[in-house]
């Protein structure tokens, strides 16, 4: 299984990587991308199994590449690991085709709460 | 105080909520505690006690845009920044650490303190992206929430802060 961490924080980056250990999930390939272009990139490259997203990123944010990936008929599990996570940015997730949105900060509890359904 | 630089989402007369009326020092200060647990450690506590900041000072910042709109700032001695950003990094710190990977921590701090306090104020509103600097933008004095803590006995200060509203403000940068 392969999982894409899109987040423009190398820092953010480590640290969900790191709590993906936590999580249990140490078997998997962790591809890293750095903003919302480069995870639609390697969505198309790297074919993964989930994409994790920071939703506030440059160039393109998270919710415009998942847009982009359902407008090109890509049906990745996509959830949002993101600091803002209010009822409205939740709908507007949801809406979009997000399994789910972990707000910042999180532990390794929720992201076996939301993981363990789409990694099982 | 003037009705025209209110924004364009207020009618005329009307006067931006306080930042002490939406929140307060307790929530800043469980927020902030929460990110640190969360990102730094778990036993990363913060101590809510203010102690002088030193002189050379690293800050991170993200703006909010909404009902209120201001920013907010969380500064800390650089040297305490350069320990946060090897806490955050923890194996995966290198020998040396860049610059960019101490601005890097220190703004992924704040947008995540700033994403939770957007999180209590009223919405809608928009959340911009972290930047990091000796200074940050000016903020009204009289209209600042300000929580000091310590972190490994180093000071550490988180400002809710809305803009000058005076003729100062072309003091505020960015």
């Amino acid at each position: 299984m392969k999982i894409l961490v899109a987040d423009d924080s190398r820092v953010m980056r480590q640290i969900v990587i790191r709590t993906l250990r936590q999580a249990g999930y140490d078997d998997h390939d962790i591809v890293e991308a750095e903003d919302g272009r480069d995870a639609y990139e390697k969505v198309q490259s790297e074919g993964p199994d989930l994409v994790l997203s920071d939703w506030n990123m440059p160039n393109m944010t998270g919710l415009e590449c998942l847009q982009a990936l359902r407008g090109s008929g890509s049906s990745v599990p996509f959830g949002f690991v993101t600091s803002e996570g209010s009822a409205e940015m939740r709908e507007k997730a949801a809406d979009a085709g997000a399994l789910f949105l972990i707000a910042k900060p999180f532990t390794a509890d929720t992201f076996s709460e939301h993981l363990d359904a789409v990694l099982a | 105080m003037t009705a025209i630089d209110a924004g364009p989402r207020r009618r005329a007369g009307d006067r931006p909520p306080a930042v002490a009326e939406l929140i307060d020092e307790a929530t800043v200060t469980e927020i902030t505690e929460q990110a640190w647990l969360a990102l730094v450690g778990e036993d990363e506590v913060l101590v809510p006690l203010p102690a002088p900041l030193p002189a050379d000072t690293l800050s991170s910042w993200v703006g909010i845009t909404g009902p209120w709109t201001g920013t907010v700032v969380l500064t800390t001695g650089r040297d305490t920044a350069v320990e946060l950003t090897r806490a955050l990094l923890r194996e995966h710190a290198p020998e040396v650490l860049e610059d960019e990977d101490v601005d890097d921590a220190l703004g992924e701090l704040a947008n995540v303190v700033g994403g939770n306090v957007k999180a209590v104020l009223p919405g809608p509103s928009a959340l911009g992206l972290p930047e990091v600097g000796a200074t940050p933008p000016a903020g009204s004095p009289a209209d600042t929430l300000r929580v000091d803590v310590l972190w490994r006995g180093q000071p550490l200060t988180v400002s809710v802060q809305s803009p000058l509203h005076t003729e100062e403000e072309n003091e505020v940068p960015l």
